[in-house]
């Protein structure tokens, strides 16, 4: 009843869009890591207004949902680039939607990141300082090495919760590997296949990668 | 005098690595037998095989002439009524101490709640803690959660009772009062198997004292034989370490 | 390029019958709750038992739950929705069919689908919390519970359940919260929830800062008052003595 011969011509298709997908997800986690840190570091300071700032941002971005913000961002994006460069080139939904991924991301990265700084002694820290680094030495030479080292398996779990995520794009329509999937369907009329192997290669994918981080965690536990 | 507890050629292996081999001994209605012997040598886990918590490959264990091993033994109504006592207490600290003390009462016996915290309640007179009734097991110290846990498993009406170490996790200053209510149950002719560092207490208490070393039954004689007669090194050893603290 | 600000827009006249733009944000909002609360409850059942079962010494039974995990953690939400949206129906007995795809009105048949559906996903995470929670208690009151001659589900119903289900509150909070962010996706199926009403305002009104504005605030609302609610179900649940763990 099922015929799965039909994905074999679809096969390029779908291999540009896995390829849109991972592009998005491998910038959208470098983004939202590199933001993400520096929310953290932000909320864990001295000054009141900037840890609030930080603390406003983290829980703003967990209380609303992810396609929320991939909508707004997809509408509201362009006209900000139009304000801010005076320019109506279009920006597209892929910029759109790295900025929400990046922004939302951060968010969840940031949690991440200061509940791994928290962790890291104290004694640590002041060790730094007794030998004369800075503040910004200290997390940058001691402090921050160390909480990577053991926030790395949180890291790809989000990672690997972000690369389910990124299919959420289908709202603004953007070709990556489920749209494609879905699009590549409806026109050879077999929408099931397309589909159910759609969920198949996620599957794979993030259970693969699920194992991997298990074994991972294991050999950094020893 | 029969045998309430008895246990022939038990052997136990986790693995490939054998715990107890060939453990022989018996407990009779009414004598207190305490088991001793260094960390490791399977004492515990012996005294554990008795209520069936630990599973055992070859030998057999009759509780009242019940076969602990049988397959076809009823093991939550052998179990209820066995009294085990444990090293870290286990009170249940979601519960407060009077429904501790009733619920195996009426979710095991089936009796009614009145029947429960009368008996409960009883048996918390008699350790010495009724005013804490109310109470939660968090709120109580070490000791009176000991105490507690002995008086919940009274409540069922044990044919006998076992402690796993029921001491030692308590802060010394706490220990006596424990010791305490074991030693009047002793004497109420409770059948008794204590698995306990205590040789003070075995000195006073027990009747019989078994020596365990390396999953092995080394030593299984009176009290009096045990800490007057000349004996293996291993439990010479282990008494001059526990005897001089 | 000239935004024509208007915060008075929700309570202009949508040109569709009597209704103001704040009326289908109400109605949004409500089959937001009405898809999160159903999908939880699903959840919560069924999450409980697979997370028991996770935790049994049956072989069998702890694979097929664990089996259960892996598959429904690890596709994608919406690739889920898809599938109990468009294909799962194509598979019911003819009459039902029927039914599903003529009888009930769109909404509703949409309604089933993301109820099924999160219902589902959310067990799977449900299960995972459930399984810690249990294996973070001490080995000893399991055994404390059977010396006194508790059968295997007394165990869990007087004993294990009551303690697991205290210390996992708040990982159950935030899985309760992602609920009602996640109902979100019912939009991609045509359900007109929150999220929804706020792109057709958007589209109808050309205010769209105003109405995304006013999403993320309900949003936002309502995600501190389920907090609240849940604190204070953890308060009242709160055994004397015991501060977030258990043990000695």
């Amino acid at each position: 009843m099922m015929d799965f011969s039909q994905i074999i011509p679809a096969l390029p298709a779908l291999t540009d869009g896995m390829l849109l997908t991972l592009r998005l997800l491998g910038l959208s986690v470098v983004g939202g890591v590199v933001l993400g840190t520096l929310l953290a570091l932000a909320r864990l300071s001295d000054r009141r207004v900037l840890s609030g700032l930080a603390k406003f941002y983290v829980n703003y971005f967990r209380s609303i949902p992810l396609l929320l913000v991939i909508s707004w961002f997809y509408l509201v994006v362009p006209l900000i680039y139009n304000w801010l460069t005076g320019s109506f080139e279009p920006v597209g939904a892929f910029t759109s939607c790295l900025v929400a991924f990046v922004m939302f991301e951060a968010a969840y990265y940031a949690e991440i990141v200061r509940a791994g700084i928290q962790a890291i002694p104290k004694g640590q820290v002041n060790a730094a300082y007794a030998l004369g680094m800075g503040y910004g030495q200290a997390m940058r030479l001691i402090v921050l090495p160390q909480a990577f080292r053991k926030m790395t398996p949180l890291f790809l779990q989000q990672s690997i919760i972000l690369f389910q995520d990124t299919s959420l794009v289908y709202a603004v329509g953007l070709l990556d590997f489920l749209n494609t999937a879905r699009s590549k369907g409806d026109i050879v009329g077999l929408p099931h296949e397309f589909l159910i192997f759609a969920g198949a290669v996620y599957f794979v994918i993030s259970f693969g990668a699920t194992l991997l981080v298990k074994r991972l965690q294991k050999r950094f536990a020893v | 005098m029969t045998a309430m507890i008895q246990l022939s050629n038990v052997s136990k292996w986790y693995g490939d690595f054998q715990v107890l081999t060939d453990c022989t001994t018996q407990v009779a209605k009414g004598e207190v037998v305490v088991v001793c012997g260094p960390s490791g040598s399977g004492k515990s886990t012996l005294i554990k095989c008795v209520n069936a918590l630990e599973p055992f490959q070859k030998g057999t264990i009759l509780v009242d002439g019940v076969s602990v091993g049988d397959p076809k033994t009823d093991l939550p109504k052998l179990r209820s009524r066995v009294g085990m006592v444990f090293q870290h207490f286990e009170l249940f600290p979601h519960l407060s101490i009077t429904d501790n003390l009733t619920i195996a009462q009426m979710k095991v016996l089936g009796r009614s709640r009145e029947e429960a915290n009368d008996k409960g309640l009883k048996y918390l007179d008699r350790v010495g803690l009724k005013a804490h009734a109310a109470k939660f097991p968090g709120q109580l110290s070490g000791g009176q959660q000991q105490r507690v846990a002995i008086a919940r498993a009274l409540a069922m009406d044990p044919i006998a009772m076992l402690f796993d170490e029921p001491t030692s996790a308590l802060d010394p200053e706490m220990i006596n009062e424990v010791l305490d209510v074991m030693t009047g149950l002793a004497h109420e002719g409770m059948t008794m198997m204590c698995v306990t560092h205590e040789m003070g207490f075995a000195r006073r208490v027990a009747d019989r004292v078994i020596f365990m070393d390396r999953g092995h039954i080394v030593e299984d004689c009176a009290k009096e034989e045990f800490f007057g007669a000349p004996r293996g090194e291993r439990a010479q050893q282990f008494l001059s370490k526990i005897l001089q603290h | 390029m000239n935004y024509h600000w208007d915060w008075g827009v929700f309570f202009k006249s949508t040109g569709i019958g009597h209704e103001i733009y704040l009326d289908w944000f109400i109605t949004g909002l409500g089959w937001t709750v009405a898809v999160a609360m159903v999908a939880w409850v699903i959840a919560l059942i069924l999450g409980s038992v697979l997370g028991v079962m996770r935790t049994l010494p049956n072989k069998t039974l702890s694979g097929v739950a664990g089996g259960y995990v892996a598959l429904f953690r690890n596709v994608p939400l919406l690739v889920q929705l898809f599938l109990w949206y468009f294909l799962v129906p194509d598979f019911l007995p003819e009459s039902l069919q029927v039914w599903f795809k003529q009888d009930l009105k769109p909404a509703t048949s949409a309604y089933i689908s993301v109820v099924v559906c999160l219902g589902l996903f959310t067990a799977a995470r449900v299960c995972e919390q459930v399984r810690t929670g249990i294996e973070a208690l001490p080995k000893g009151q399991s055994n404390a519970a059977y010396a006194m001659g508790f059968t295997l589900p007394q165990v869990y119903r007087h004993v294990l359940l009551p303690q697991a289900f205290r210390i996992i509150i708040p990982p159950m909070t935030s899985e309760f919260l992602n609920v009602f962010k996640n109902s979100s996706v019912a939009s991609l199926i045509g359900l007109m929830e929150l999220l929804a009403q706020t792109k057709q305002t958007a589209e109808f009104s050309a205010n769209l800062f105003e109405a995304f504005t006013l999403a993320t605030v309900i949003y936002f609302v309502l995600n501190m008052s389920l907090m609240k609610l849940m604190g204070w179900v953890e308060n009242r649940v709160r055994v004397p003595g015991l501060i977030g763990s258990t043990g000695k």
